[in-house]
């Protein structure tokens, strides 16, 4: 009897243990989680940051293998796109001067400036669950939590997370992430939240709350963009194309699909809007 | 102490180069899970208090990087542990073949449970299952190739560090 009930107690011990793990946990205080989660972040970091610069150490060298006339073409071609972009900053700041003579008349408040900051992708993780990715510059470039992110193609996500030399983006296509949208050449606000990252294709989002007179598919798709409501992403950034709107349960609004950018999944380069007083 | 310690180092290992694949992957839409690979051999063949801290130091190390409540990859790793500890004198678990076995069986698990946590921020849940089974399916199929070597290096850590603990609890 006396073995019998030893043997009993072997076997719950392991869960008796697991048990108690869970108990000193829940008790435990929040800024002991919120270290030990720093802490153990901080240790992944270095191998990520590492394994960043070694992958562009290889694509430097391997940039070193191209022969003196395609250097000098590549030069070449990017003088000209340097004039025609630096033309185009020419027409901006004449353009922005008047935009805030404008607002100084009108008395409107000033719009959002901010600061680029642009930073290499170290690691990615698209998974079924959630779509991040961990970038190579944090804290010591005061990078703050929850600033939009963007690329040549449009919006990235938004910063989660902030590291002493890493930060984390949310992506557009994560399922967690939600931003207030318009539709090209429309200014009524619309709901827009990450959905299905596909097994073949690119990923893609759920838009609500769409007019009634909006109609897309995939053969004439829509521009969905930034509606700069919210104050978090400046306005007519672009999210996706919309490829598909049906009616919703209710018949108030449509509901549809937004087809993402497939170059989201191999970025390697992203630019943080980091915000910054006007002038 | 050291033995945990050492587990946790073959862990930290782990995790980075699965890491480093699914970075590589993302592009393809593929997407690699190894949950099985971190609680297996410290369940299967370290004592329990030895095996239970490198588990859930180990679950604790894939909550820091993951967007879900701080504790989440450590209770589930930690309560396969005791699962599997509790099952363990009734398995072949020198051979390499059970332990493979296990694995796939502890990853599936996890992978799934995982799934439950998580799916109910997806606006459209349906959808999103061709996705995590494709995602289960070539993970399964990476811990299956990953674990032989794996195991290996931690019974090789544990050598080395001169920490290779007893079999009984």
């Amino acid at each position: 009897m006396r073995i019998g009930r030893s043997q009993r107690f072997d076997q719950a011990r392991p869960f008796l243990t697991l048990g108690l793990a869970f108990a000193v946990w829940l008790v435990a205080p929040v800024f002991v989680r919120t270290l030990a989660r720093a802490s153990f972040f901080e240790m992944t970091a270095p191998i990520a940051a590492a394994a960043s610069y070694l992958s562009d150490l290889q694509q430097f060298w391997a940039l070193r293998l191209h022969s003196k006339p395609e250097l000098i073409e590549a030069g070449r071609d990017l003088a000209r796109v340097d004039a025609s972009y630096a033309l185009s900053v020419q027409q901006n700041s004449a353009l922005e001067a008047e935009v805030t003579r404008l607002q100084g008349l009108l008395g409107m408040p000033p719009t959002a400036h901010f600061r680029f900051e642009h930073a290499r992708v170290a690691e990615r993780d698209f998974s079924g669950w959630w779509q991040r990715m961990v970038i190579r510059k944090g804290a010591d470039y005061a990078i703050p939590v929850g600033a939009p992110v963007v690329y040549s193609g449009g919006i990235v996500g938004r910063v989660s997370e902030v590291h002493a030399y890493t930060s984390v983006v949310q992506l557009i296509s994560d399922p967690g992430l939600r931003i207030a949208a318009v539709v090209e050449g429309d200014t009524r606000p619309l709901s827009y939240q990450g959905a299905e990252n596909q097994v073949f294709g690119p990923a893609r989002g759920v838009i609500e709350f769409v007019p009634l007179d909006v109609y897309a598919n995939a053969s004439e798709p829509k521009v969905l963009s930034t509606s700069g409501l919210g104050g978090v992403y400046p306005p007519g950034l672009t999210i996706g194309r919309i490829v598909h709107v049906e009616s919703s349960e209710d018949g108030l609004f449509k509901t549809g699909e937004v087809e993402l950018d497939p170059r989201l999944a191999d970025l390697t380069e992203v630019t943080v809007l980091v915000p910054s007083n006007p002038g | 102490m050291r033995v945990p310690l050492v587990l946790f180092l073959t862990l930290y290992l782990l995790r980075t180069v699965f890491a480093e694949a699914n970075s590589a992957l993302s592009g393809v839409h593929v997407w690699l899970f190894a949950g099985g690979l971190f609680v297996a051999y410290s369940a299967l063949m370290v004592p329990f208090q030895q095996g239970f801290a490198a588990s859930v130091l180990g679950g604790l190390l894939c909550d820091s990087v993951a967007p879900v409540p701080f504790g989440t990859h450590a209770a589930l790793f930690g309560a396969a542990h005791a699962a599997v500890y509790n099952l363990r004198e009734r398995l072949q678990r020198d051979e390499t073949a059970v332990r493979v076995a296990v694995v796939l069986v502890l990853n599936a698990a996890l992978f799934l449970a995982i799934t439950a946590a998580t799916i109910r921020h997806v606006p459209a849940a349906a959808t999103v299952w061709p996705r995590l089974l494709s995602d289960l399916g070539w993970s399964q199929a990476a811990v299956a190739l990953a674990a032989p070597w794996f195991f290996a290096i931690q019974v090789r850590s544990l050598e080395l560090a001169r920490a290779v603990p007893s079999r009984s609890a």
